[in-house]
């Protein structure tokens, strides 16, 4: 077929051109004049910068490898009261967002807090709060990231031990090694592809965090780009940043690549898959592993739910006077216009590479994808500095900016710049499962381009898409910056007024906000347990 | 493809509908007493209100890259150093009535932005382990007297809170001895700074510090039970105090907002904001936020009251200042030390 162009390829670079808009105009703006903000200043925000990403990710990392690997561990190699039931809810984290997790925590263990006014109905009057714990600043922004994303960690460690797990167990007992040395030694290797990949996951995310980092006060890359570009006007100092941000990024974007082809190659075909055999728990350490999977499920999903739910009965007002309707329908209608957008595009790029096979279309896709790594709020200022520069240079004789910025339209494409890479690499894999003898066939019997996609990619497809229509939802429901910054007037969703009151420091009113965010969020992860675990 | 250029059109056609009569709010402030006092506007005038609130920053790019393409007629934010920035930038036009000049002191305004409602930054101690006698004449600058090692919270350097009161000690004192105080200080910090205002007194209150330095709203919010009752009987525990009475007065801070350059609706923004200085509003605004009202005649919040009627405000370093020194203020603050 060659390097036809046709509009299939057009249509794929159109679109990896508009997700590559935000980290060319950070870029482009490399030579721009800036501000001669105090060299000193600069200097000490930058170190604090750097060492407090290094911290908070290896916080993180570490946090999300040991609840995240635990618990996969013991719910796929072992049979224990509840195990069944600990295999699923331990997803429901993917609920909770890393900044509402946050308002909780402080919540429930700041001085005088709620942790606090349960002793105190329990014990009576006492001092305890010099023996309560307190969790904030960079302990707080480490657990509250580490217990909404651990999530990652659990779901591909699971799926690989799930496919490669016949009997590991066994082949630890028949070398004579002791559990300890099964897991270390056989366990744990092999399914440290999958374990790279979710922990790359998981440190992009944590690096590109806005909202519970800037609660607890934490001046990280991402927040030092916003202090830079947005309260300094200093392009240079953020440029500096988002270099530093970058190189992290694509590290860990590679590694995660990386570990993903070897998960792949690791993986047995399907044919010549063996049901394992579970080993019973016993006693005490059946009744570990209660424990520990309890103690994951509890802090990292009925913790924050609760804390949420005790306001919003406390103080009933602030959810009799939420309009709940209006917040529903609007998260709602982002949903649906972005994923569908998503979803379709995704579908056209896609497509697009696979008849026309160009090499450089392939490496644009790659490089667009990146949006995912850009933190949010990074992206939507980006967006509309380039609406503006493009409205007054290129287009100036007709008035985008008034379709673009403030719009529903602008915040769904600024939604499609950040989430396309989720969407295009989940309908990428589920492309590759499709031969192309299947497409060649299709055309001997005639079957237009068109025909070939709408009547065989499609049903083919139809489980992953899903699948990422749902994952594509809970991201976009949870969406705090860009909606912030992007949306139109008078527009709120549940993330939004939740932000809003917990900036003014009225956390109990956005408690109601933040519990309805959870639980619809909760819906849609129910829907999707089904295709995250095929074992089931 | 066709669909989507359906749907631009149709969300294009939804964001040019305008109103004749409607103002453009966009405020880094989120009371929902704000919305109410905007509807009572519009019941009012007809004049409908839109808003966008947001990260005050944030939403300043916005209006800026919009430019003159922008909607935006009202922009409200709290903090004088971030409206004397945003002004210095040329984005506020000149519009202060006669009218909201009459009302509105000199030293809470400009003529191209207004204070709505103040606060003020003050000493919060602990009556058990404090004594009035060692509190008498405190200022700002003695809490770097080695008598309070260990005994003082105060939240981090990035907040823009503590940006203005260090700079209006620049403004007072000078760099290099604003430099000396900010030292000590730190040195007498009881924890690293964390959490808002609020932790601060409530660390005071849980015996981890003396002194705390917070803003007034936040007392309040506590004694009004809205926050729980242990939260007010452990605000009951604390007592405030106001500095620098027997010189220039305790640091004074606003909410306020100016009309935007390029602001479509003007005319409706200028009656938005006497509306919002009127006594009916500013009545209401208190009521809610716990600030200081903006004009004379109307009484604060009566736990407001109670913290001390009739102190001495400092009326001598114009809250307009603060910008020419936040960036050097936080300097200080990092050369000092201060997290």
């Amino acid at each position: 077929m060659g390097n036809k162009i046709n509009i299939w390829f057009l249509s794929s670079l159109l679109i990896s051109m508009i997700v590559a808009i935000p980290i060319v105009t950070v870029f482009s703006s490399f030579f721009e004049p800036t501000s001669d903000y105090l060299s000193i200043v600069k200097n000490t925000f930058l170190y604090e910068y750097i060492s407090n990403s290094i911290i908070l990710v290896i916080g993180v990392l570490i946090t999300t490898f040991v609840i995240g690997v635990g618990s996969a561990y013991l719910v796929s190699f072992y049979k224990f009261p509840g195990v069944n039931f600990f295999k699923w809810v331990l997803i429901l984290s993917f609920a909770v967002p890393a900044y509402i997790y946050a308002y909780s925590l402080t919540a429930f263990f700041e001085n005088y807090g709620t942790a606090f006014s349960i002793m105190k109905s329990l014990f009576g009057d006492g001092n305890y709060n010099s023996f309560l714990p307190k969790f904030d600043g960079m302990l707080g922004a480490i657990i509250s990231i580490s217990f909404s994303l651990f999530g990652y960690v659990y779901v591909l460690t699971r799926t690989s031990f799930h496919y490669q797990s016949q009997n590991l167990l066994e082949l630890g007992k028949n070398l004579g090694f002791s559990t300890k040395k099964t897991f270390f030694n056989i366990i744990l290797p092999s399914a440290r592809p999958a374990i790279i990949a979710g922990l790359s996951l998981v440190a992009m995310e944590t690096l590109s965090d806005f909202g519970a980092v800037s609660f607890f006060g934490i001046s990280t890359l991402t927040t030092g780009i916003y202090d830079a570009w947005i309260s300094f006007d200093d392009l240079a100092l953020a440029n500096r940043i988002s270099f530093f941000l970058l190189i992290f990024i694509f590290g860990l974007f590679y590694l995660e690549n990386l570990s993903r082809k070897k998960a792949q190659y690791h993986s047995p075909a399907k044919g010549n898959f063996k049901t394992k055999t579970l080993k019973q728990l016993n006693g005490y350490k059946s009744l570990m592993a209660i424990i520990f999977c309890s103690f994951v499920f509890l802090a990292s999903f009925i913790f924050p739910v609760l804390q949420m739910l005790y306001w919003t009965i406390k103080f009933p007002k602030h959810f009799i006077d939420l309009n709940i309707i209006e917040l529903l329908s609007n998260t709602l209608i982002l949903v649906f216009l972005s994923g569908f957008l998503l979803i379709f595009l995704s579908f056209v790029s896609n497509y697009g590479n696979r008849i026309s096979k160009n090499k450089l279309l392939n490496i644009l896709t790659t490089f667009s994808i990146t949006g995912y790594a850009v933190p949010g709020i990074i992206l939507a200022v980006a967006f509309i500095t380039f609406i503006s520069w493009f409205d007054e240079n290129i287009f100036y004789f007709f008035d985008i900016k008034q379709i673009f910025i403030g719009s529903i339209l602008g915040l769904v494409t600024v939604y499609f710049v950040r989430f396309y890479s989720l969407a295009n690499n989940g309908i990428k894999s589920g492309y590759l499962k499709i031969n192309y003898s299947i497409d060649e066939s299709a055309y001997l019997l005639g079957y237009s381009k068109l025909k070939t996609f709408l009547n065989i990619h499609i049903p083919y497809l139809k489980n992953s898409v899903l699948l990422i229509a749902i994952l594509l939802s809970i991201e976009i429901i949870k969406e705090l910056p860009i909606t912030l910054i992007m949306r139109p007037f008078n527009f709120e969703t549940f993330a939004t007024q939740a932000y809003i009151f917990a900036s003014q420091d009225l956390l109990e009113a956005a408690a109601a906000p933040s519990l309805l965010l959870i639980m619809i969020a909760s819906i849609f992860i129910l829907i999707t347990s089904k295709y995250m675990f095929k074992d089931k | 493809m066709k669909k989507i250029t359906l749907l631009a059109l149709i969300l294009f056609f939804f964001a040019k509908m305008s109103l004749a009569g409607e103002v453009n709010v966009f405020s880094a402030r989120h009371y929902d007493s704000d919305i109410q006092l905007y509807e009572k506007f519009t019941n009012k005038t007809g004049i409908k209100v839109n808003v966008v609130s947001g990260k005050d920053k944030a939403l300043q790019k916005r209006i800026t890259e919009e430019g003159k393409d922008s909607k935006a007629d009202l922009y409200i934010t709290a903090d004088a150093g971030r409206l004397g920035a945003f002004d210095e930038k040329g984005m506020f036009q000149n519009s202060m009535s006669a009218q909201i000049k009459a009302l509105v002191p000199a030293n809470f305004r400009s003529d191209n932005w207004t204070g709505i409602a103040k606060r003020a930054r003050i000493i919060y101690y602990s009556p058990e382990r404090v004594s009035s006698e060692d509190l008498k004449g405190i200022t700002y600058e003695s809490l770097s007297d080695s008598k309070w090692k260990g005994k003082i919270v105060i939240r981090k350097s990035n907040n823009i809170y503590n940006q203005s009161l260090v700079a209006s000690l620049i403004k007072n004192n000078g760099k290099e001895q604003t430099l000396e105080w900010a030292k000590k200080l730190v040195s007498n910090f009881a924890r690293n700074p964390k959490g808002n205002d609020r932790a601060q007194i409530l660390a005071v209150a849980a015996g981890e510090a003396d002194l705390a330095i917070a803003n007034t709203y936040y007392y309040a919010l506590m004694l009004s039970g809205q926050k729980g009752e242990d939260q007010k009987e452990a605000a009951q525990k604390v007592l405030p105090y106001f500095p620098n009475q027997n010189d220039r007065g305790t640091h004074m801070n606003i909410s306020g907002g100016g009309i935007l350059k390029n602001s479509p609706n003007p005319e409706n923004a200028k009656k938005l904001l006497e509306f919002l200085l009127t006594k009916e509003a500013q009545q209401h605004m208190v009521n809610n936020t716990f600030e200081y009202p903006m004009i004379e005649g109307v009484e604060p919040h009566h736990l407001i009251k109670k913290m001390g009627e009739n102190f001495k405000q400092d009326l001598k370093t114009k809250v307009g200042d603060y910008k020419k020194n936040q960036a050097d203020a936080l300097e200080v603050m990092l050369m000092s030390g201060w997290k």
